[in-house]
Formats: C-alpha cells, structure tokens, sequence
C-alpha cells in the first residue's frame, strides 16, 4: 500500500499549523449586537474572539488580559463611554500600550484623531469586504509581534534600556548621521552593588536599577542620544557632549537612594568629546577608567577621561605584555628588609622580609606599587608570588650552607594564592626541596583576605599552621576585622598596616590608635611588627607603647641579598 | 417569516447585505430581524418626540452603523441623515425624518409577521 503522506509532511509540521491549537485573542468592543455578530463571524475562524459591550466591560477584559490579547477592535460609539477615552488608557499605561487597537467608526472625522491616539489603523462601518477586514487584521497582528520581537531583543526587561548590541547599533547610526556632532561616551556604575542586593534583597536591587535606568532614560530623553545596560550594574550612555555632569549625576544619586539609610554611590566617568575614529567599546573603555579612579573618592561622583589616564593604560599594558619575560629573563629581583627584634636593649636581628622589585631593560626599575596592584588585578600575582617563594626558598638555603644559619624571611601569600588548590602541594614542595624548615618561611597574608572567603582562607591557614609555617597577619587594622573575628583567627604574629605608624608619628598625630593595636596584639598573645618605621623616636615610642619587633627605613631600606648578608655576618 | 425576496422587494441591498454576511442567508436573516425588531426605533422616537437630541443622536447614529452593515437601504438613508443633522447640532425638524424611518420599518415588520 502506497503512503500517502509525505515524510517532510509529518516531519516538519507547518508553524501555520501548530498556532491553531492556540488562536490569537482578539477583542471587539462593540456595543451593538449585529457589528459584534459579523466581526466575529468574520474573525472566529481564525481567532478567539472575547466581546465586551460597554467601555467598563472593556476595561476589564483588557486588564485582566493584557498579555495575551493580540488585537482589539474598538467602536467609538458605547454607552458608557467614548472609544477614545478607552484608547488613551490604553496608550497610557505601559503594559497595555503594547495591545494594537483598530478604531471601528463609521465617523470619518475619528479616524484621524484615533491614528494621532496610537490607533494602528482603522475600519469604517458599512464594513469592508470581509477579507479586507481580514487582511487588515492579519496584518496588525503580524507588525506587532514582529515590533514585540524587536522590542524584546533589543531591550534591557528591568530597565527598559537599549541592551549592548542594539546600543552599539543605535550609538553608530547616530555617528553616521551626526558627523560633526561632537559626543560623550559615559559609564555610570553603582559602587558596591552586590552590597545593596545583600543587605536590601534583590528586590530591592532590581528597584535601583529601575530608578538609575529610568534617571538615565530620562536624561537621553531631554538631551538626546542612547543609553544601555551593560552587565549588572553599570549602565553606559552615548550623548552629545555637555560640559558639567555633575547635576545628572546627583539627580541619579537621589533617585537611587530614595528611602535608603545608608548611602547608594554612583559613579560616572565620562569621555568627553570622543574620538570618532577609534572603536565604540574603547570610548567605553576610556569613560569606564575615569569612573574606576573615583571607585575609593566618596566625595567626587564624576570623573573625566584624560589623556594621562591613557598613558597609565597604555603602560599598564606594556607591563602586562612583559611580564612573562620578565619572569622567564628573572628580571623580578627579591631584595630583602631586615626586622629586628627591639625588645632587649640592643635591638637583635630577628628576620626579614622578602619584597619583589622589578629591573626591566628599558623602562628601569619599577616601582612595585605600579606592577603589584596590576598583577593582582587580574591574577599573574599568582606566578610572580610562586617566582618570589622560589627565589627566597633558595637564597635561605645558601644563606643557611655558608653562615651555618638561617633566619626566617616571610613573604607575601596573595588572596589568589589563598584560593589556588594547590598551594599546600606548591608550598611543601619548595620546603622540602630545599631543604628548609617549614618555620623558617613566614607566610604574610593580608588582613582583608580574611574578610573575604572567610571559610575557605581560614581552613588553609588552618593547615599551613598545621604543617609548621608561620603565620603573619599583615596590613592589620586596614581590612575592618571585628575584634570578635580577630581573636578567633588563626595567627602568629599581628603586623601593623604602615599607615597606623604614619599617622601616629605624623605632625600633630597620636598614638593612641596604636596602642589600642598593640594590646589587641597583647590580648591575642602574638608578637606585634611595626612597619615603615624611620626613625630613632619612633623606634623608641614603639618600645614604650610594647611592640616587639621592628621593619623599616631606621634600620634598612630593602637591600640585594648580596648587602643582606652584612646583616647575618654582623 | 423575513426573507431575502421580502427584504429586496422592500428596497434592501440584499447582495451587498449578504455579502458582509459571508453569503450565509441564515445569518443575515436573523440579523435582519432582529434589527428590524429592535426597540431602539421606539426608544429614538421617545427622544425625537422628548427633544433630547444627544440621546436621539447617539441612536441614530448606532442604528446607522447597524443598518449600513446589512444594507437595510429604506431605513439607513432616513437615519443616516438623521444622524448627520443631529451630529452638525442643526436645529431642524427631525418629524419627517422619523415619520419616514418608522413606516419603512414598520410595512416590512407587517409582512413577517
């Protein structure tokens, strides 16, 4: 027996098919039995047809379906109301304004004032041809979801925003047919974001958003240009250039932080004037670094994009491209600062320090300020922190070969490190190859670290203690650790954030801060280090205030291991 | 019983009648009837008589539509101009106006019955 139906057939159902088992719903508002009759006559073959007889009637089938109404025939003429009442409703409200109306009249001199309301079209009564009607029909339905689609694509849902593509689409159009307009490219980014949905609920993270994107619409709105959502929290914005900001900013600032106790930050950094002939993105890019210097400053919420600003870039990036040849050419030097115990009279060495710094061929010695914060931004840290363990790890090991004794050196752990699963594997290695005791490496490991990931780094420092590392908390007094948290930690010694020591020494400066640290340091039993300490009279009030053991330019910069070894001999 | 001959003999278009309804004799017939029988021509002649031309205006103007749409010829050309004067708020006298819509309607209404 012959087959009669074809395989594409049963394969591929038609899309035109599967539709039918869920017909577009098309209201008729119409108050006369026999309009309502043909129009659905005419209609209910392809579509669910709902009818609603009066304005009310109308009112609430519409709210009650708004989202799955395709279409609505409205006659001007019901009893409780003008059709055009209904229809600027509808075009006034934002979730029903998406529902095409085709104003049924048989008043010519409505129809144009229903188009100018937003109707889509309209039919005149005698009635048309039923497949006029028809086709008009089928034709709104198909603009409208083709515009849905559109809109759904190129929308940001929470904020009504462009989203990036479209954003990007729209900002070179805009290029195209303003050549000579000049522009600025801004970035708007709410500080600490994740912060705000944490403390407040997501909820209410999403309702700042909305309030930034709808300060932002607005602003487009009066001043022309586009803006967009990029990510979570940062919104970028392409307009014609404007000198001052600093209102718009305020406004957003306002508008976001409406019935917040605490303080919601935004900060916008602004390419002013952007050079149209390099690509959109890095106009972004630009306006994104201006924002990102203001990131710590709470007293400034718009920063411009200037051409130093590009320089550090350009050699941010030249630092970048170098660095793996800096490591492979050893180029990266570990110079070493003694720390000396101050505790008996003469104060006694009692170890060091080991700091990175960076001899490159052409550019000269870098400051490791500049590369560290680099590094750590985007984790080569990791392998400069391996290349420095190594480095040390065997020069102790000379050391410990040629003067018959070691001194323990301490080096930085960074929070990648903390998080890097084969640390403890790394770290036992470069002991045991070398021949060193596990004391004899001290591990600093920054305050703020343990603030974040507090688990996870408090179970490694757990298990480097359990191995025999020792461990030093530095940078203490900077990362905003509770009492609390503090004496809970897994610590050997307690090093004082450099800027502690400034500030108490400073001209009109007191110590008192820095005694608080020091019986902290008491109360948890653990040696204090001062550090970035420079003079005699500093040295001596540390004495007083009872800290133990002292780093710092009194008694050494950081030297060579070479000038180090005057120290071991001394 | 209204039918088709009835209503073109009356003076209605009845192709373009039952064209608007998709052919079907059934339902245009049932349409037509019950326009025919609809109380609005009695509620526009209380208005005509009470002078209360919004409301006359406002059923002149929905039995328009409605009698357009079944092209009920004798009765959509009196009520249509009814409808225009009462919409351009000319103070005329609509007597003979409605006299003309309520005999159209009511020789047909005697032969259906």
């Amino acid at each position: 027996m012959m087959d009669e139906t074809p395989n594409s057939g049963a394969l591929t159902p038609d899309p035109e098919l599967l539709s039918v088992g869920r017909k577009r719903k098309v209201l008729i508002v119409e108050d006369e039995y026999v309009n309502r009759e043909i129009l659905s006559a005419y209609l209910e073959t392809e579509y669910e047809t709902v009818c609603a007889e009066t304005g009310a009637g109308a009112r609430e089938i519409i709210r009650g379906h708004f989202d799955s109404l395709s279409l609505i025939l409205l006659d001007l003429n019901l009893p409780d109301a003008h059709g055009l009442e209904i229809l600027r409703w509808i075009r006034g409200d934002v979730h029903l304004s998406r529902i095409p109306v085709i104003v049924v009249t048989s008043d010519a001199e409505s129809e144009v004032e229903s188009l100018n309301l937003g109707a889509i079209d309209f039919i005149s009564k005698p009635y048309p041809p039923e497949k006029v009607i028809r086709a008009r029909v089928r034709r709104v339905i198909e603009l409208v979801e083709t515009r849905d689609l559109v809109r759904e694509t190129s929308r940001d849902h929470l904020t009504g925003l462009y989203n990036r593509e479209y954003f990007d689409h729209y900002a070179e159009q805009y290029d195209l047919f303003h050549p000579d307009e000049p522009m600025d490219a801004l970035v708007v980014d709410i500080n600490h974001f994740h912060i705000i949905n944490e403390r407040y609920g997501k909820a209410f993270g999403d309702e700042v958003l909305r309030r930034v994107g709808t300060a932002i619409l607005g602003y487009v709105r009066d001043h022309g240009g586009a803006a967009c959502r990029r990510y979570a929290d940062t919104f970028l914005i392409y307009c014609p250039h404007a000198d001052d900001y600093t209102v718009f900013a305020d406004e957003m600032a306002a508008t976001a932080g409406d019935g917040v106790k605490g303080r919601i930050r935004i900060r916008t950094g602004v390419y002013s004037r952007v050079d149209k002939s390099i690509a959109m993105n890095l106009r972004f890019d630009r306006a994104k670094s201006a924002a990102d210097t203001i990131r710590n400053d709470f007293n400034t919420a718009v920063a411009e994009y200037d051409d130093t600003l590009h320089g550090q870039e350009i050699y941010a990036e030249r630092l970048l491209d170098a660095f793996q040849e800096a490591l492979d050419q050893k180029q990266f030097q570990v110079y070493f600062q003694p720390k000396f115990d101050i505790r008996p009279d003469m104060p006694a060495l009692y170890g060091a320090e080991a700091l990175v710094r960076w001899k490159h061929p052409e550019l000269g010695m870098i400051s490791p300020g500049v590369f560290v914060p680099l590094f750590e931004s985007n984790g080569l840290v990791r392998d400069l922190d391996h290349y420095v363990w190594r480095e040390t790890a065997a020069q102790l090991r000379k050391w410990k070969e040629r003067f018959g004794k070691v001194i323990p050196v301490s080096v930085n752990v960074s929070r990648v490190d903390m998080l890097d699963p084969e640390l403890l594997d790394t770290l036992r290695g470069l002991v045991e190859d070398s021949g060193l005791d596990y004391r004899d490496l001290h591990l600093e490991i920054t305050e703020s670290a343990y603030t974040q990931d507090a688990k996870q780094i408090i179970s490694t420092v757990n298990t480097l203690r359990g191995m025999g590392f020792v461990i030093e908390m530095d940078d203490f007094g900077s990362g905003y650790s509770s009492l609390n948290m503090i004496s809970t930690l897994p610590i050997d010694m307690l090093k004082v954030d450099m800027l502690f020591i400034r500030n108490a020494f400073s001209e009109g400066g007191d110590t008192r801060l820095l005694q608080v640290i020091v019986d902290i340091a008491r109360s948890l039993s653990v040696p204090m280090i001062a550090e970035g300490v420079e003079t005699r009279e500093q040295m001596l009030a540390l004495k007083d205030l009872g800290c133990d053991i002292v780093q710092g330019y009194y008694f050494s910069r950081p030297v060579p291991a070479e000038e180090f070894e005057s120290f071991l001999q001394g | 019983m209204l039918t088709v001959d009835m209503l073109r003999a009356w003076g209605a278009d009845t192709d373009d009648g039952m064209r608007r309804c998709m052919n079907n004799e059934a339902f245009y017939l049932r349409l037509a009837d019950r326009t025919l029988r609809d109380d609005s021509f009695d509620r526009l002649k209380e208005a005509v008589e009470a002078k209360d031309r919004d409301r006359a205006f406002e059923l002149a103007h929905a039995l328009k539509g409605v009698t357009a749409n079944l092209s009920l010829t004798p009765v959509q050309k009196p009520v249509t101009e009814m409808s225009d004067l009462l919409k351009a708020q000319a103070d005329t006298d609509l007597s003979g106006l409605l006299a003309e819509i309520l005999s159209q309607r009511e020789k047909l209404l005697k032969q259906m019955d």
